[in-house]
């Protein structure tokens, strides 16, 4: 098969469903090898994004490709390049973990020798072969969700959509489908990986797209999120409590009149803009240190993508999230 | 741990249509034969058989004038029953798969979309022929007889399997539509028991009210029971020829019905959601 420039292109596609809206032109692409992290709370569109990208929705407009298959004019070639999983573990349940790789291996077009020592391979690689003879019904949510992307690893995928995949699994199986993600890269799979848990797109993802109400709200490296909410910042906490206001005085011109003005006299802490990175650091210890300041920690800080995520959807959430709990209240 | 090497893998042979229609037809029988489903479905061919022949025997059997015997009466209705039960699993088999999520999966798959259907219903077939040989069994042991030659009790076989494959056409559009593997059992129960008690499977349409008795007469069961006892033949000659008079209104209720269900499998198989 031949490479594509791109493993995903999104060009501006709309969804609704009856009068709710659940895309407005939302654009993006993802390259080989590329990890992109579709970040949104519950309702943002993210679930509706990998369904017409799987080709189990047709978008209203817009237009999408993956692995190179317009996902309206050739559903099929996108079919036969992609892996799918949703939130939901999608497998028969009746049958074993074997018998289900190797019926995925069948139905993917494998003969029944190949499909079984495929399916031995896989049982081996995901730590699944102790339990490869019993329903998948006995299984753990982390087994299930294991051996869930197991069956679509039977044949190679160019492009992986992983919708919410760590959802409600324990840390030890999340870390192991954090391992397969880096695996896809290395192999050069392009992966669009959804997920409610900032600290997994901080993770796994080369960029990340933030959408909210069917919108991108902003788009960008983790780096470059958590820089638009905020610069670095210092945080000075000295070991003695009651040298709080000493500690303010003698950090002096570094201590901007707002942030001094912040302190109150239940503060615990200084925090102060580093507009120079380290160097505004080195320079406040000395300044500290020439006061006979002693402290318990001193440190730049960046904002996490928690608080990016917060900033970035709160210009509308008082109205719009009073709305969505009377909506939820509803229905 | 899983092992890094896991995502590097050979590329994608190409996919065939009959082979996936065999694996998703294969992916149904299996767990019949283990998780209890065989056991089942005879058991309920027993049941049906002991519970209509034993206590009815007498009581209806008497005033049913010229059929050779009771059995020879009742075995079209213990045959349809089987084979009503063996559409209720399909029933419940394809709304778990649409509960679970797997019918999905397959729509984003190199699957035509019509396979996954296909496949269940190949699969309910094998349900339904096995329903109707252990009927056969049971209407055997009480003392039920072909007298029709060998075109007849092909034909009686074969009408028996086509009610089957339209009933499971309809089991399977419930429980795609329901998506409630429990919401299937009453909603397929119901009706079988209503039409199979209301028909003339058990007595003659004589013997029910008479303001009831065109239903009783003209309802599908009755005319799937008619054709049936006339294929079967008797060693009297009370069941009536194999006429079209006598098996064309059970051909057209069959007709009818599989060309209501398939659209409505179409509409329900594009419903996004």
């Amino acid at each position: 098969m031949s490479r594509h420039s791109k493993a995903v292109i999104v060009d501006q596609i709309r969804k609704s469903f009856g009068s709710v809206v659940a895309l407005r032109d939302i654009s993006f692409e993802v390259a080989h090898g590329e990890v992109l992290g579709l970040l949104g709370p519950n309702g943002a569109g993210k679930t509706t994004t990998v369904d017409i990208l799987s080709t189990l929705t047709r978008p209203d407009g817009g237009r999408a490709a993956v692995a190179g298959y317009d996902v309206l004019t050739d559903p099929a070639g996108v079919r036969r390049s992609i892996m799918l999983t949703g939130q939901q573990v999608a497998l028969d349940d009746l049958l074993t973990a074997r018998e289900n790789l190797v019926m995925f291996g069948r139905l993917q077009g494998l003969k029944k020798s190949d499909a079984r020592s495929r399916a031995k391979e896989l049982l081996d690689q995901f730590d699944l072969a102790d339990a490869a003879d019993r329903s998948v019904s006995t299984y753990s949510g982390g087994m299930r969700r294991r051996i869930d992307i197991a069956c679509g690893l039977v044949v190679r995928p160019e492009v992986v959509f992983l919708d919410e995949p760590t959802t409600g699994l324990d840390p030890r199986s999340r870390q192991s489908i954090w391992n397969l993600v880096s695996d896809f890269k290395e192999a050069g799979i392009g992966t669009v990986l959804t997920t409610q848990y900032l600290e997994e797109a901080d993770a796994l993802s080369d960029r990340i797209i933030v959408i909210d109400h069917g919108m991108v709200i902003a788009r960008g490296t983790a780096d470059e999120l958590k820089e638009r909410a905020g610069a670095t910042y210092c945080e000075i906490v000295p070991l003695h409590l009651e040298d709080l206001a000493a500690t303010a005085v003698a950090l002096g011109s570094l201590l901007p009149q707002e942030n001094r003005a912040a302190l109150t006299p239940a503060s615990d802490r200084i925090a102060m803009p580093a507009p120079d990175g380290p160097n505004t650091l080195v320079q406040a210890l000395s300044q500290l240190g020439a006061a006979n300041i002693e402290l318990r920690d001193i440190a730049l800080r960046r904002p996490s993508l928690d608080e990016v995520f917060l900033a970035l959807t709160s210009d509308n959430t008082g109205q719009i999230s009073a709305r969505r709990v009377e909506a939820e209240l509803l229905s | 741990m899983i092992d890094t090497s896991a995502a590097r893998l050979a590329v994608r042979p190409p996919t065939s249509t009959a082979r996936q229609w065999w694996v998703l037809t294969v992916r149904v029988i299996t767990p019949t034969l283990r998780n209890g489903e065989v056991v089942t479905l005879v058991a309920a061919s027993i049941m049906f058989t002991a519970g209509f022949y034993i206590p009815l025997k007498h009581i209806v059997g008497a005033f049913i004038e010229g059929t050779g015997s009771y059995a020879q009466y009742l075995m079209p209705l213990i045959a349809l029953n089987g084979i009503a039960f063996a559409a209720l699993s399909a029933a419940f088999r394809s709304a778990t798969d649409s509960v679970q999520g797997i019918n999905r999966r397959f729509k984003a798959m190199p699957i035509p979309s019509l396979i996954p259907l296909a496949s269940r219903m190949s699969a309910s077939m094998y349900r339904c022929s096995m329903a109707l040989a252990v009927a056969l069994i049971c209407g055997h042991v009480i003392g039920f007889r072909f007298y029709g030659g060998v075109a007849h009790t092909v034909g009686f076989c074969l009408v028996a399997l086509l009610i089957g494959a339209a009933l499971s056409l309809l089991g399977d559009l419930i429980g795609v539509a329901t998506e409630n593997p429990e919401a299937t059992v009453p909603l397929m129960l119901l009706p079988v028991m209503i039409f199979g008690q209301l028909s003339v499977g058990l007595q003659p349409a004589e013997r029910f009210p008479e303001w009831i008795q065109s239903f009783v007469r003209d309802q599908p069961i009755s005319q799937f029971v008619y054709t049936l006892r006339a294929l079967a033949g008797d060693s009297t000659a009370a069941t009536g020829e194999v006429t079209w008079s006598v098996i064309g209104p059970a051909m057209a209720w069959l007709a009818g019905l599989i060309l209501i269900v398939i659209p409505l499998h179409r509409l329900v198989a594009s419903r996004r959601r």
